[in-house]
């Protein structure tokens, strides 16, 4: 087997290594070919089936690449490719694996979604594009590449948010997110440019080196690009200052794209600023006056409270998933925010993006949840969804499960990947950064269980008109039950080959 | 190594199958789900006798099966499996009794038109699972769970006619008793995690090794939490005993057990013969290890025991149901277990453990069969005469009471006799405790001998007092079986360790359960408890004279007490001569008042206890957390306005966000210098 694997390795090319991106950008080119020939209306059924087929495509790719070594240390270690500007190694492919995942439920899910709605190939193709570009920010090792692969994921996301056009929800929230995006990418490719005219390099190592070797009278340079890049991540995470955008485009949005958005858009930004951070301005090498890692706790703690406090008060479940997303983007800061020179980082980032791919699952079905019930037209308030269990309970058991892993409870998946994103924070000595995080995950509990408790204790105020099942929403919703759910007995491996691909980082 | 002992996971899943099976479909099944219960039943029971066939040929097993929670740095929580002699032999008792349970059940339930049968056969697979799961356990934490698997099954049987008041009653209690000695288990068990980091049985790293280690003062990863090892272990051993004192049902609390006798029958004999109340001492007996190293708890476990040896069969003299009598010998019987063990007798207890399971499970089929035939009337006053009309339920009834009584050749008398023998020659090796609990021991032997053969009289003897007992109910093959199997084994069971004989003839190697329990894992052998236990021996003139005079007046006492209930009952119309005990017959029959103390406990002190807990946790505790939450909701709402819905104010905030970030930090990095 593995005889036939390194032949295999040998006698293909080394840009295949970049399938997985290649194979989501041919099936959004197929999705606007289908929408060409196709002479007025597309058959919903062939767009849905091949978004998803794509996807699931690039995912069985990205998971026998992972599990076959491509990039990692026992097969020659990370593959550069063009002048080292993209890199696949363990975490470029773990993340894609989150990215590839979330696109495939999130096709299923439009399936029933998009019933009725014009431009559904150009919904699908849009998807994917911007999943393409997802992909290809885990494998960004230069900052050039990172600020294109990160417009690539966005300018579809715009789009994608306005995609109800005759929804003003809709509309002015993909403006706003336009506008928000526009300004953060000025501040991004600002900071880029600073950064340039400090090391003279944008390929990651090359930065590094370079700070490494004297910069010390640019340290003001250095600093103020670092904290503007910092702000450029901050918006595709949705992390605070850059978080205004996110409560509203998330609310107006079509509930499959703010699934996509909170889940899979978000776990890129991460996956770019983790390689950012810890390939460009490694803990050794910066200069002394940069502290980021600061900078990190201090939004990691903000933006924890901050999300969760704000989900707190919400009435509108959507809006408070939305809060949600922002306090969860704060728990995963943790995997920047905890880094110390020398110390177990290797466990810390990788616990974090575990709880990335675990909420990715969890976050996915609670927002393809409220898609349901938006299909079902169902109101969007906690007393709206009064009693809900009695006329869905195979769903509101499913939307049970995310809330409760959402705010990590056992027997659940985010219950274990909560745990050892906290555990791997104490170790490297930051106890309080836990601490906070476990006071905002019990604040959490407040609200996530108003959900519960409004669908199965409260009397509901009216009847339910629920005539359909329908089935893609429906297999979506299931499928990251139950992948939230076999995520609690599988998270040994998960955690493991994640602790294993970030410490190969350092 | 694969074999039949690969097999053993199957022992406990078994009745869990049926278990399910019975729940999900019982009710389309014919005789509710007995049919699958006793299939799987008799198929554990097959595999524990190749299981024990095996070990006897000296392999043994110890495996984890599955762990369940790994990487926590400390401890790795697993569920594992461990088979040795002792678990072997537990394994066949608790499946030959709950297959014979499910046979006579039968009779009991089915042929008695019982409703909800679906429920009490697989309440019957999960209570034999339950139990077959705690005995093959591998580690304390895997037992305690089971054990409080075996705890809910007992509580969902004893409540099994729960339209009636007094079973749920009687069920809520003995769950809440026994949970009450749980916690102490469980802090025990914590505690043990906390300091060997393991909680193995057995194996190099298990945690009685450990200990032993660490008395030695060889330096191991013991942690004590700065008490001297010696005390610290003494602490643990007494906080898992909590747990066995509450199943167990030893001094003070067994008052659960006499109350769980409103469940039905076969249920009792299951519990008190094989389950539940086994289970306490099967775990003493499992981390023997353990306890041999501390004087201090085994000294309080004989003291316990023999107390409640003592105590437990006095009452047993003036009950007037005939299950009464036996819920009370199953405590008494129970404490000369522990006695055995505190003294020093592990074989001696695990033997009395094995004769004690065939003979009371006999003794309760053979009063859920008079109760059959008596149409379901428990007082003995109205029974008599009984003896003609169901021989096969006199005869092996009989057969079980010798043995309780401890008549010699009968089962009991072998066990009970090594277990007050261990003691005496332990006692008189320099432990005044030790010489207590034996006399305590030694005098219930007569009182258990007195309530014994009242019982038999007053049931089978004289002339029916009743209309029943002048034309009772028949019963079926399902009950008679299961009766004579059990009254052969309480026969002869006790052949297999005759020490005495050994002792006093000079006869070799007929100790064969010494053997037995002298082999598998070097650190779980009877030999190596015996280097470990504290006391030394010392004999009255000889070992054969000491023998010989215990076993003599063990006898005696039990021969005087049942010859006194011959003179007082063995009549045709006897009378309460119990009346004559005047006041003492009425603490008696009220149990010493240890139910109304307890009451006076829970009302008089837990409660006032209870409500200023209540009103600092409603006062205070509940205030901060109110303080906090309504501080957050506020400050949510502050949050909620600032996101106002216009795009140019986000920008504007953004932008501050950014330049007060970068303010901040280029005054602290010094960046504009």
């Amino acid at each position: 087997m593995s005889v036939l694997l390194q032949t295999a390795e040998a006698t293909t090319p080394m840009w295949s290594a970049l399938a997985p991106a290649i194979v989501l950008a041919l099936t959004g080119l197929v999705l606007l070919g289908i929408d060409t020939v196709w002479s007025d209306d597309p058959n919903n059924t062939v767009l849905a089936g091949t978004a998803a087929g794509g996807s699931l495509l690039a995912f069985g790719i990205t998971a026998w690449f992972l599990v076959a070594g491509t990039g990692q240390p026992q097969t020659g270690g990370a593959i550069s490719l063009y002048g080292e500007s993209l890199v696949v190694d363990g975490m470029s492919l773990f993340f894609t694996l989150i990215t590839t995942i979330v696109t495939a439920m999130v096709a299923v899910a439009a399936y029933d979604y998009l019933d009725g709605h014009e431009h559904r190939a150009e919904f699908y193709s849009m998807v994917l594009f911007a999943a393409t570009g997802m992909a290809t920010m885990a494998t960004a090792n230069s900052l050039a590449t990172a600020f294109v692969s990160l417009e690539l994921a966005s300018l579809p996301s715009y789009a994608l948010v306005a995609y109800l056009r005759k929804n003003r929800g809709s509309v002015e929230a993909g403006l706003k997110y336009l506008l928000i995006g526009s300004v953060s990418s000025a501040v991004f490719v600002f900071g880029i440019s600073l950064i340039y005219a400090a090391s003279g390099s944008l390929i990651f190592a090359d930065v590094a080196s370079a700070l490494g070797s004297g910069v010390s009278e640019m340290t003001g340079v250095v600093g103020l690009g670092v904290l503007m890049i910092v702000g450029g991540m901050a918006f595709k995470t949705a992390s605070v200052p850059f978080h205004f955008w996110a409560p509203e485009a998330y609310e107006g949005a079509p509930a499959p794209i703010s699934a996509f958005l909170s889940s899979a858009s978000k776990a890129a930004g991460f996956a770019l600023a983790f390689r950012v951070f810890v390939e460009a301005f490694p803990l050794g090498a910066i200069p002394a006056g940069v502290d980021w890692v600061l900078a990190f706790q201090v939004l990691a703690v903000v933006t924890m409270t901050l999300g969760n406090f704000a989900a707190a008060t919400q009435e509108n479940v959507k809006r408070m998933l939305a809060y949600s997303s922002i306090g969860h983007a704060g728990y995963a800061l943790i995997g920047l925010a905890a880094l110390t020179a020398g110390g177990p980082n290797g466990d810390v980032l990788g616990a974090s993006m575990a709880h990335l791919l675990v909420y990715g699952f969890m976050n996915t079905g609670a927002f393809l949840f409220i898609a349901l019930v938006e299909h079902w037209g169902v109101g969007r308030t906690f007393e709206d969804y009064n009693g809900l269990a009695s006329a869905a309970p195979v769903a509101a058991v499913a939307m049970t499960v995310f809330m409760f892993s959402l705010a990590g409870l056992p027997p659940f998946g985010g219950f274990l990947s909560k745990y050892a994103l906290f555990y791997s924070a104490i170790e490297s000595g930051f106890w309080w950064l836990a601490a906070v995080g476990a006071v905002n995950s019990a604040l959490s509990l407040f609200y996530y269980s108003r959900v519960v408790k409004a669908m199965w204790i409260e009397e509901p105020s009216g009847t339910f008109e629920i005539q359909s099942r329908p089935v893609g929403l429906y297999a979506a919703v299931l499928f990251a039950g139950l992948g939230t759910l076999l995520l609690l007995p599988a998270f040994g491996p998960v955690i493991e080959t994640a602790q294993t691909v970030a410490a190969a980082l350092f | 190594m694969a074999g039949i002992l690969d097999f053993a996971p199957a022992i406990v899943l078994l009745p869990f199958v049926s278990f399910l099976v019975a729940l999900a479909v019982g009710d389309r099944l014919p005789k509710g789900g007995a049919l699958a219960g006793i299939a799987a039943t008799a198929g554990s029971l097959l595999l524990a006798a190749a299981t024990f066939l095996t070990v006897s040929g000296g392999q043994t097993y110890n495996a984890t099966i599955y762990t369940w929670a790994e990487g926590l740095n400390a401890v790795d929580l697993s569920f594992g499996l461990l088979i040795d002699p002792l678990s072997a032999m537990m394994l066949l008792i608790v499946t030959l009794i709950a297959f014979l349970v499910h046979v006579f059940s039968l009779g009991y339930m089915n042929d008695e038109g019982e409703t909800g049968l679906p429920r009490y056969y697989a309440g019957l697979g999960l209570f034999t699972a339950s139990m077959l799961g705690f005995v093959v356990a591998n580690n304390l934490l895997m037992a305690f769970m089971f054990f409080e698997l075996v705890g809910l099954c007992s509580y969902l049987l004893i409540g099994f006619h729960f339209r009636e008041p007094g079973p749920p009653s009687a069920a809520k209690k003995a769950f809440l008793v026994t949970r009450f000695g749980d916690y102490f288990f469980l802090v025990g068990v914590v505690a043990v995690f906390a300091t060997f980091g393991t909680a193995a049985f057995a194996g190099d790293g298990s945690f009685p090794v450990l200990a032993e280690a660490a008395l030695n003062g060889e330096a191991g990863s013991v942690t004590t939490f700065g008490f001297a090892p010696q005390t610290w272990f003494t602490i643990v051993g007494l906080l898992i005993l909590g747990g066995v004192i509450g199943k167990s049902a030893q001094f003070p609390l067994h008052t659960w057990l006499p109350d769980a006798m409103e469940g039905p029958t076969p249920v009792s004999a299951l519990i008190h013969a094989a389950t539940m109340v086994a289970a306490g001492v099967y775990l003493v007996a499992r981390m023997y290890g353990f306890y041999a190293l501390s004087p201090n708890a085994l000294a309080i476990i004989a003291f316990v025991g023999g107390f409640t040896a003592l105590f437990a069969a006095t009452m047993g003299v003036v009950k007037r149901e005939i299950k009464q009598v036996l819920a009370y010998s199953t405590i008494s019987q129970y404490g000369y277990m522990m006695l055995g063990l505190g003294g020093g007798g592990y074989v001696a207890a695990t033997f009395h453990l094995m004769t004690h399971a065939f003979f009371k499970a006999l003794l309760f089929l053979g009063a859920g069969s008079v109760i059959i035939a008596m149409h379901h009337n428990e007082n003995m006053w109205d029974m008599g005469g009984l003896k003609d009309k169901m021989p096969v339920t006199y005869y092996t009834f009989l057969s079980g009471s010798l043995a309780l009584a401890g008549i010699v050749p009968f089962a009991g008398f072998w066990s009970k006799d090594e277990v007050l023998y261990e003691t005496l020659i332990h006692g008189l090796g320099g432990n005044p405790i030790l010489l207590g609990a034996y006399a305590m021991g030694l005098l219930a032997v007569f009182f258990t001998g007195f309530y014994t053969f009242r019982m038999v009289f007053l049931t089978f003897h004289g002339n029916p007092r009743s209309q029943t007992a002048r034309d009772p109910h028949g019963v079926g093959w399902n009950v008679k079986a299961p009766l004579v199997v059990l009254g052969v084994l309480a026969a002869t069971a006790g052949l297999v360790n005759m020490v005495p004989v050994e002792k006093l003839l000079g006869i070799k190697g007929i100790d064969f359960l010494h053997q037995w329990l002298d082999g598998g894992y070097a650190s779980l052998t009877a030999h190596h408890y015996g280097e470990l236990i504290p006391y030394s021996s010392s004999y009255i003139g000889s070992e054969a004279t000491t023998v010989a005079l215990g076993a003599g007046i063990s006898l005696g006492l039990a021969l005087a007490g049942a010859g006194l209930a011959y003179l007082l009952y063995d009549v045709p119309e006897p009378i309460r001569h119990t009346d004559r005990l005047g006041r003492i017959k009425t603490l008696l029959y009220n149990n010493y008042y240890q139910d109304e103390y307890q009451v006076w406990l829970a009302n008089g002190v837990t409660r006032p206890v209870a409500r200023a807990a209540n009103k600092f946790d409603g006062g205070i505790v509940d205030g901060v957390v109110n303080g906090v939450s309504s501080v957050s909701l506020f400050s949510g709402s502050r949050i909620r306005r600032i996101q106002t819905g216009v795009v140019s104010n986000y920008a504007a905030l953004l932008t501050l966000g950014l330049t007060a970030l970068l303010v901040a930090f280029g005054l602290l990095g010094g960046w504009f210098v």
